[in-house]
């Protein structure tokens, strides 16, 4: 039962207790998304926002209300109404209407934009055409005209466009709003506790993923540019990008374009080697016993350089890993440093947490706690990577990555 | 100056797919991750005894790939390389897995005393000790782990055993403050009795072992199960806050709704998904409780909570387990139990100290007791086991 509130006991509360705990207005949330059903993003990272979720060992209860939902597509399953319904909110029919929780002027104090599963259409490149920016299109439209903003979250890539997506973050940047973006690898644990020291000078990096494009390739490219961003300079932008598969991958792993050193390392990180590990149980040094090349049927190399002349690849290795892992040489640390960007299993991917939280943060301070030019960058380099693979697998050159930013001076990653 | 390598050998229960003999002889000769590299230990396990070999067996084809291990017929031929006197340099026994007859109380009768006297047997006819590591707990018998114990004191020689999850990853990578005074520690996991509660009590003691003033030993241990389980909770009889700091650090919750992906249960929602919970209760020399919560059905993953004076939230963390049951393909908390067990093999000393296991090996025993008594308190004299933890943590960071 609520404590009665005077005066009195809550300027006493608000003596005893930090800053940031001091009791806030409840901020309302807005969420509009693809589809709402179970195990879809909008599911996993909208229902952290209702029923809370697992923070610093503590069962987390947001200060944040959803007051209002917008679905683009409601298949067999759909969980909107039912949620709706149990916690108090509408489903309303346009984005403008959720925004405006059906009335005449934006009554939220921030907006989630889920982009994520559905049925759309894809390319000729393979990409799924989620609506990210339709979506983020409207909500600014009412922002505009409103002359006021608030918060914007948007899940993964901005847009499978680059266009479309600097339009995004233009957008923000002109009417003034906070905006974060992005997956949850930057930001799940790490095995172990790695993290590049800031201003600190890469030799070189590799990613290695699993899953197809382009859905799990952002992850990949993701998880790797929030290494990456920590160099020295800070994030300078793209230069060029390269995306091959099939034989050329261990013809360029060979010739030294990406590092065998670096792939061992990542490999040691994996706890989902398959091969001879699914059918005997065994630990594996892939790379050195030489199975990669039978046992990968597909492999995809994604060559990143960047404009200040450091060199990136993901290795997309869906028949010889299940998980996320990354190894970078760093000047002036022996060895090579390497991690696993853990994935933790369905259905509570807890992962998901970590992301939330950091949206909370934002939706609580008016501050994005890491720049929306990573998503926007990695969004970019994932288009001009899979442009590269529909024009015969040549290197691009992409003058129009100049997205320059620094990274965060403070960790984001959860260790907490 | 160039340093020998140790020959080991192994002696074990049964090696097929997903044993802990698989786990374990496979770092040694497979390698592991580590640090970042394939790790290849510093050593050669030169002789592998298996004591039931299936149709499923792996150690007929691991000692084709690797023709330096050889498979002898006894435990003593194994030991002394068919020399007839001691040819190793260390022993792993792995009594985990294979069929074996089971007590009146449910306890697998794994013969990990049975290996060990014919190993001491070796070492006694050799004139010669080396060190020993004893995969889980010492032996499902106290009088048997005991006397494994006092043997290996009496003889001299490293003596390392236990589970991986006081070695494993933590989530977060966490360690007691030093000199923390601990009033109440708790473990939520899953698994069946004489089994995983070892795993949950090895939680509980590479934690706690860490207070002030070390480890004091338990004076008694009670259990308890279904409905005596519940009225226990409901009544508190243990800390509800430590429960529910515990499961916020599961990545396994069952969703006790349906619909939803991640949400947490209430007391009347674990009843529902729990079907045969069980709690060992046990109170520590220096008034320090444990609490080892075995809920099947509700998580699937190793959660430690604790209090601590001076400190109003609970700490809390997950003894975070890689685990091959769909969730991975590699059991890699075996790498660092592995590393711990190869620095003992270089070092000739041991880096965990085996009193833990002592302990835990009671407590394990304590629990069924009390299980097959009726849930009664148990008095455990017997478990005044002092001892200090190593100075340095040796859980899994690197």
């Amino acid at each position: 039962m609520p404590r009665t509130i005077t005066r009195r006991t809550f300027l006493a509360a608000a003596a005893a207790v930090p800053v940031l705990a001091q009791a806030t207005r409840t901020k309302r949330i807005a969420i509009i998304t693809t589809i709402f059903r179970l195990q879809s993003h909008g599911q996993h990272i909208g229902d952290r926002f209702m029923v809370g979720y697992p923070f610093e060992g503590e069962w987390h209860k947001p200060n944040t209300q959803v007051v209002a939902l917008y679905v683009d597509q409601k298949p067999e399953g759909d969980l909107s109404g039912a949620r709706a319904k149990e916690f108090g909110f509408e489903v309303y029919p346009t984005i403008a209407e959720t925004v405006r929780c059906g009335g005449s002027k934006l009554a939220v104090d921030a907006v989630v934009i889920i982009g994520e599963h559905g049925e759309y259409p894809r390319n000729e490149k393979g990409q799924t055409l989620y609506p990210r920016y339709e979506f983020f299109e409207q909500v600014a439209k009412v922002f505009e005209a409103e002359g006021r903003s608030v918060p914007v979250y948007n899940d993964k890539h901005l847009s499978y466009s680059f266009e479309k997506a600097r339009a995004m973050r233009d957008t923000a940047r002109r009417l003034k709003f906070p905006m974060l973006a992005g997956s949850s690898l930057p930001v799940t644990w790490r095995l172990p506790e790695l993290e590049l020291p800031l201003g600190c000078e890469i030799g070189d990096a590799l990613m290695v993923g699993s899953g197809g494009s382009d859905a799990m390739d952002f992850h990949g490219l993701e998880a790797l540019q929030c290494m990456m961003e920590r160099r020295k300079g800070g994030e300078t932008g793209v230069k060029s990008v390269q995306l091959i598969e099939g034989a050329a991958v261990w013809e360029a792993g060979e010739q030294g374009r990406w590092s065998k050193e670096l792939l061992r390392s990542a490999l040691s990180r994996s706890d989902n080697l398959k091969g001879f590990s699914v059918t005997d149980g065994r630990p594996q040094d892939m790379v050195g016993t030489g199975v990669l090349p039978g046992l990968v049927k597909d492999p995809w190399a994604y060559f990143v350089e960047y404009r200040d002349g450091l060199k990136a690849t993901l290795l997309m290795l869906s028949d010889a890993v299940g998980d996320f892992t990354f190894a970078a040489r760093v000047k002036g640390k022996a060895g090579i440093q390497s991690t696993q960007f853990l994935l933790t299993p369905d259905p509570n991917v807890t992962y998901s947490a970590c992301l939330a939280r950091k949206i909370e943060e934002m939706v609580e301070t008016g501050v994005a706690p890491y720049p929306v030019e990573r998503t926007l960058l990695v969004s970019g380099v994932l288009e001009k990577c899979l442009d590269s693979r529909v024009k015969g697998h040549v290197r691009v050159e992409t003058p129009e990555l100049g997205v320059e930013y620094r990274a965060p001076r403070v960790s984001q990653y959860c260790r907490t | 100056m160039a340093v020998k390598r140790p020959r080991l050998a192994a002696v074990t229960t049964v090696y097929r797919k997903y044993s802990h003999t698989q786990h374990i002889v496979d770092r040694f000769v497979e390698g592991y991750g580590w640090n970042g590299t394939h790790h290849h230990p510093e050593m050669d396990l030169v002789a592998l005894y298996v004591d039931q070999v299936g149709a499923d067996d792996l150690s007929r084809d691991r000692a084709a790939r690797f023709p330096t291990m050889k498979i002898y017929p006894t435990i003593a031929d194994a030991l002394t390389c068919g020399t007839g006197k001691l040819a190793v340099d260390g022993v792993v026994l792995v009594g985990e897995h294979g069929d074996y007859p089971k007590t009146p109380k449910g306890q697998v009768q794994y013969p990990r005393y049975q290996f060990f006297e014919q190993i001491v047997d070796v070492f006694r006819s050799s004139g010669r000790s080396v060190p020993l590591f004893s995969d889980k707990h010492l032996s499902w018998n106290w009088e048997w782990a005991r006397k494994m114990y006092d043997t290996s004191k009496e003889m001299g020689f490293p003596f390392m055993a236990g589970s991986s999850l006081p070695v494993t990853w933590r989530i977060p990578s966490v360690e007691f403050p030093t000199g923390a005074k601990v009033r109440e520690a708790l473990c939520i996991c899953y698994g069946g009795v004489d089994s995983y509660d070892f795993h949950g009590l090895e939680t509980i003691q590479g934690m706690v072992e860490r207070r002030r003033g070390g480890e004091t030993g338990v004076r008694w241990v009670q259990a308890y199960r279904d409905d005596k389980f519940w009225d226990a909770c409901r009544d508190n009889v243990w800390p509800r806050e430590l429960m529910n700091a515990a499961l916020c650090r599961s990545h396994t919750l069952t969703p006790a709704r349906a619909g939803f992906g991640d949400v947490f249960p209430s007391l009347d929602d674990m009843r529902r998904l729990v079907k045969d919970p069980v709690a060992y209760r046990y109170e520590h020399a220096d008034g320090l409780m444990g609490t080892m919560l075995l809920m099947n059905g509700l998580v699937k993953d190793f959660n430690f909570a604790a209090s601590l004076d001076g400190v109003s939230k609970p700490f809390s963390t997950q003894m975070y387990l890689p685990m091959p049951d769909g969730r991975t393909t590699l059991a890699d908390f075996f790498n660092p139990l592995s590393y711990n067990m190869e620095q003992m093999f270089l070092t000739g000393k041991a880096t965990i100290p085996v009193e833990r296991t002592l302990l835990t090996t009671g407590l394990t025993a304590a629990g069924v007791d009390s299980l097959f008594a009726g849930q009664v308190k148990v008095e455990t004299p017997h478990l005044a086991i002092r001892y200090q933890p190593t100075a340095q943590s040796t859980f899994w960071r690197t």
